[in-house]
């Protein structure tokens, strides 16, 4: 064991040095950090899809603070006197009154609401897209299954944590997204009831659910989403991440750039630019107007509502499912509810959660991988993944059927009739299409890279020569050295077993 | 070059973040607070991200991947430590372990008890029953009673119980729909001659489907349509669903007529209102 | 035609007879003749002439105007029936046939509605609003589009017809000043958000039919609609007093028609599906193409 040093060179490095020490002494800061400054990160733009969703995450705990504020998460009717005339003198719920007092009264606030709704639709955007890079490379592979299934369980929190934030302000839209909810809980067989009025304290509306909806929003899930993404990043570090094959990349080693401190400007600046784009759209693009809606009281309705859109599957495949009911020996079973809103959603994020478990199960490939996959390489994976995003495709833009039939000008019973074939149709259309697509690209040597320039010369005789150009003008790709980070010195004990554990000597 | 494009991405980014300031001290319309610190943002991000590009050491650099796993040994004496500390404890004290496991696992269970029971009351009353009753008076919501002289035909309205046209319960469970679709007394379907007196019908205007009010009506196809996922139910034989997820008929509202004009209703719906659960019928 | 050709034919007509069916359906939907019908609502200032004030000719004794002080119901002048007998005879009468009774010169009764009746107000909102003369008389519902006729001209029209068999609502003229945006707010969302959605951008309704936009129309023809019920849309008499309509009217020519859209562009009103668009296309896809720049290629 290394004895404590107690009397130490002064630090070479002036103020920075002392802070270090001191902070060292108490810590034992600088082994790891040294290590955690030389990590290396692979740089494929599309490994930076993950951070729009992280770095939306961090916009949404921001903003989310901000307006927890303001919010009051209570049915308690008020009188509304504000700025927007059409709510003065009516009686509102305070949920409702002060999400519109954050739109019009608080500075900033109306902002601050955008932003954080603009970010919450980017940062499941951000999901998606992240999860279908990861499938489509293969990078769930061992040893990457856990931070599939962490990942897959952040889309179903943050799909949840999405409907309960816009459903907190009781306007008339998010207001009837609740009574749907409402009734798909209650629509479960044996239980349904039991856990609708355990959850709303009686029949919908009822007067808790506003607060219930607000802490778990504000608390419960947020909590959990952190630890998720913590863990995440962890096992990300852990594992280091993956990279795709090329010069000088091998299933053991990491190529890129190192975290300090080209990576840490990278991600900072991405944060920034993450942010600037959510205020931008938070500017100019107005999302969920309230105070346009009204507030919600069950005798009203308005036509053409929608959730938003990573609930839209859920709502299109509602309006497309026939009218199938189970009814024998005094119960009922509402199929055209609990088959689409309940079975099917938990079989399909059973697919996909089980899926590295079913390709192992299918290729019988137990190796650890650390090398992605170009899609186009793995024809069967590709086309599951491009048929599955068909199919959800499919029924969202079925959960439209009346904006199309308007846009259109066609009747809306023949655009549901027909949404109901497509959703059959073009999934299967849509795998044997990809599979032929991906296995033309692996015949094709070059496709899916990028493509050289050529230089054409011309010599004196006429004749045309080209030459391929270099990528770009200083190009070091074409000589791989490896510029190693400089390793660490660390004393070698040969008794020990691992760091700190010593074999008992008997 | 580059470094005169990241000076003045860094030197606006600052000016627009300052002018955010002054947007936000003046109490500039809402638009300019987004507009300013998102480009402030934004230009600050592109400077950045182009610093780390363009000007910092591009490698690239390599690392190696240490072995994730670790040696045998080690994982020998792991397990070893698990099993064998643990396993010697047990194997000793069978029954002991037992009867732990049995109280943690009864412990888990009944802690969770307050977590689900204590949260709301049993499922009963008004998921099978309405207010509506014998001689209830129909009411807009207003509270203005409902005549007879009042509509005309392809006329509706939205009624609700006297005196509870504002409470919870008379919106979200006793909400009905009146529509006129005659001036002659009409019968629904076989059993429900008296139930539409001058033509009037009523029907729960909760949607059997998922519970949405079902508050499109079109007079000249007699079909009210539901707005959420466009069930339709035809208004002169009992509001059976024509088109659309919901399979059951809207439950119809039997109304009478007073002395005076007044429509009220002759008793509560014959089935429970609303979207299908396991108790229902 | 031989018997074994029989499976064939069933099938050729089925597949041929199949899509009819659907179009038959739509069709059968559409508008038919029904006798004229008389809007009676015992309500007082419901938009019938029993209401607070009415003023009727000195002469004659017929009412030229009833109403409250939120809505004067003023029946077209009879000076104007000359007029719109010969803009009627040469726009409306090949359909409506020239007794405006629904029967047109081939005889073919019951193919387009009967107007006698109706109500100067119907007449004009439908010629008004530009839906009448018809672009395609075979289609469900007839579509609004540019008037053809000056507003004059339709309410010349109106005069004439309703002279055939006088009744109500007579054209209305709205008086928004004492007006309530709340009670407008609370009753718009109760009774007509239901087709025209809250945000008033009209959608298609069951089978061919559609509920218009209501972000262009004057407020006099919003008055007109919901007192007349123009096709599937139901009539709102004794269920909207005057003062009711009055409000809805404030409220749409205002808040619907003009939304301060404090947060940026309205997007078009169409609320999560344009907002998830923007999100996924603009948000997410600049972001992606942002990372493009900042990652490497290979």
């Amino acid at each position: 064991m290394s004895t404590i040093n107690t009397t130490r060179k002064s630090n070479p490095y002036g103020k920075v040095g002392q802070v270090i020490n001191e902070l060292d002494d108490r810590l034992g800061i600088a082994k790891g950090g040294r290590t955690l400054l030389d990590k290396v990160f692979p740089d494929h733009w599309s490994f930076m899809l993950g951070e729009i969703a992280l770095y939306s995450f961090v916009v949404l705990l921001i903003t989310g603070i901000f307006l927890t504020l303001f919010y009051v998460p209570s049915s308690t009717l008020v009188v509304y006197h504000g700025a927007y005339l059409p709510l003065v003198g009516q009686k509102i719920s305070q949920a409702y009154a002060s999400s519109v007092d954050l739109s019009f009264a608080v500075r900033g606030g109306l902002l601050m609401r955008q932003m954080h709704h603009w970010a919450c639709d980017i940062f499941v955007g951000g999901i998606l897209v992240h999860m279908a890079r990861v499938f489509f490379t293969g990078a769930f592979r061992k040893p990457r299954e856990g931070n599939w299934t962490i990942g897959t369980t952040l889309l179903v929190l943050s799909i949840a944590e999405g409907f309960l934030g816009y459903s907190l302000p009781d306007d008339l839209v998010s207001g009837t997204g609740i009574r749907i909810a409402y009734s798909i809980i209650e629509s479960i067989p044996l239980v349904g009831t039991y856990i609708a009025f355990f959850l709303f304290g009686g029949n919908f509306p009822g007067t808790v659910i506003l607060g219930r909806f607000f802490i778990i929003h504000v608390l419960l899930i947020p909590l959990v989403l952190l630890g998720l993404v913590g863990a995440h990043l962890f096992m990300l570090v852990q594992q280091k991440h993956t990279q795709f094959p090329g010069k000088g990349r091998t299933e053991n080693n990491v190529v890129g750039t190192p975290m300090y401190p080209v990576f840490m400007a990278k991600t900072t600046g991405f944060l920034f630019i993450v942010g600037g784009a959510i205020a931008l759209l938070g500017a100019f693009a107005q999302i969920n107007p309230i105070w346009q809606f009204g507030f919600y009281e069950p005798a009203r309705i308005s036509y053409a509502v929608q959730p938003d859109f990573y609930m839209g599957f859920l709502d299109g495949i509602l309006r497309i499912w026939p009218a199938w009911q189970f009814n024998a020996f005094g119960h009922t079973i509402p199929l055209e509810v609990t088959l689409p809103t309940v079975v099917f959603p938990g079989i399909l994020f059973g697919l996909v959660y089980a899926w590295p478990a079913i390709e192992r199960k299918y290729t019988g490939d137990n190796e650890l991988h650390n090398l992605l996959d170009r899609p186009s390489f793995r024809p069967k994976r590709t086309a599951v993944g491009v048929t599955m995003f068909v199919f959800l495709a499919t029924i969202f833009v079925g959960s439209s059927t009346d904006v199309i039939a308007n846009f259109f000008k066609v009747s809306l019973n023949t655009v549901l009739v027909e949404m109901r074939v497509l959703t059959f149709v073009l999934p299967a259309l849509a795998y044997p299409i990809t599979l032929k697509i991906c296995k033309e690209m692996q015949g094709f040597s070059g496709a899916g890279k990028r493509k050289t320039t050529n230089i054409v010369t011309r010599t004196e005789e006429g004749e045309y020569v080209a030459t391929p150009a270099p990528v770009y003008v200083d190009d070091v790709h074409d000589e791989l050295e490896a510029l190693p980070v400089p390793t660490f010195v660390v004393e070698q004990d040969e008794t020990l077993i691992s760091t700190g554990v010593r074999r008992a000597e008997r | 070059m580059v470094e005169q494009v990241i000076t003045s991405l860094f030197v606006f980014g600052l000016l627009f973040t300052l002018l955010f300031a002054v947007a936000f001290v003046q109490n500039w319309a809402p638009w300019t607070l987004g507009a300013t610190l998102g480009t402030g943002m934004s230009l600050f991000g592109i400077g950045i991200i182009a610093w780390g590009k363009y000007l910092m050491p591009r490698g690239p650099f390599v690392e190696e991947r240490h072995e994730l796993a670790s040696s045998e040994a080690e994982r020998e004496a792991f397990t070893a430590a698990i099993v064998e500390r643990g396993g010697g404890v047990i194997k000793r004290r069978k029954f002991l372990a037992g009867l732990l496991g049995t109280g943690v696992g009864a412990f888990s269970i009944v802690s969770l008890f307050p977590w689900v029971r204590s949260l709301g009351p049993m499922p009963k009353g008004t998921l099978f029953h309405t207010d509506w009753g014998k001689g209830t008076y129909l009411v807009d919501i207003t509270g203005r009673r409902v005549n007879v002289s009042d509509l005309t035909i392809g006329s509706l309205v939205t009624v609700f119980p006297e005196g509870l046209e504002h409470t919870d319960n008379g919106q979200a469970v006793d909400q009905t729909v009146l529509i006129r679709v005659t001036n002659q007394d009409f019968t629904t379907r076989k059993g429900r001659e008296t139930w539409a007196p001058q033509g009037y019908v009523a029907y729960s205007k909760l949607c059997t489907h998922l519970g949405c009010p079902v508050g499109l009506y079109e007079q000249e196809l007699e079909l009210l349509v539901c707005p959420c996922h466009q069930s339709m139910f035809n208004v002169t034989n009992g509001a059976t669903p024509t088109f659309g997820p919901a399979p059951r008929p809207l439950p119809q509202l039997p109304l009478m007529v007073d002395a005076s004009g007044y429509l009220q209703s002759q008793s509560d719906f014959h089935e429970p209102v609303g979207p299908g659960f396991w108790e229902r019928s | 035609m031989k018997l074994r050709h029989t499976p064939l034919l069933l099938i050729a007509s089925a597949l041929i007879a199949g899509p009819l069916v659907l179009f038959a359906e739509a069709a059968s939907a559409g508008t038919s003749a029904t006798p004229a019908i008389s809007y009676q609502t015992s309500r007082i200032n419901s938009g019938t002439p029993n209401s607070t004030n009415v003023t009727k000719d000195p002469v004659t004794g017929a009412i030229t105007s009833y109403g409250d002080s939120a809505i004067t119901y003023n029946v077209p002048s009879p000076a104007l029936d000359a007029l719109g007998q010969s803009l009627y005879l040469q726009n409306c009468a090949s359909c409506h046939g020239t007794e405006a009774n629904g029967v047109p010169a081939d005889g073919t009764q019951g193919a387009y509605p009967n107007l006698q009746g109706l109500g100067a107000a119907t007449i004009d909102f439908w010629i008004a609003s530009g839906r009448m003369p018809a672009a395609d008389p075979r289609s469900v519902q007839a579509e609004r589009k540019v008037p053809r006729l000056t507003d004059q001209q339709a309410v010349a029209i109106s005069a004439w017809v309703n002279s055939l068999a006088p009744s109500y609502p007579a054209i209305p003229s709205v008086n928004v000043k004492d007006g309530n945006y709340s009670n407008g707010q609370a009753l718009f969302a109760l009774n007509c958000a239901a087709c025209h959605t809250i945000e008033g951008a009209g959608d298609a309704l069951a089978f061919d039919t559609y509920a218009p936009s209501l972000r262009h129309i004057p407020g006099y023809q919003i008055v007109e609609a919901i007192r007349s019920g123009p096709g599937n849309m139901p009539r709102f008499t004794g269920n909207l007093s005057d003062a009711q309509v009055r409000d809805i009217v404030k409220y749409v020519t205002t808040y619907v028609q003009h939304p301060q859209n404090p947060g940026g562009l309205g997007l078009g009103g169409l609320g999560p599906v344009a907002e998830g668009f923007v999100a996924l296309l603009i948000g997410v896809g600049l972001l992606a193409l942002a990372g493009y720049w900042v990652g490497e290629r290979e």
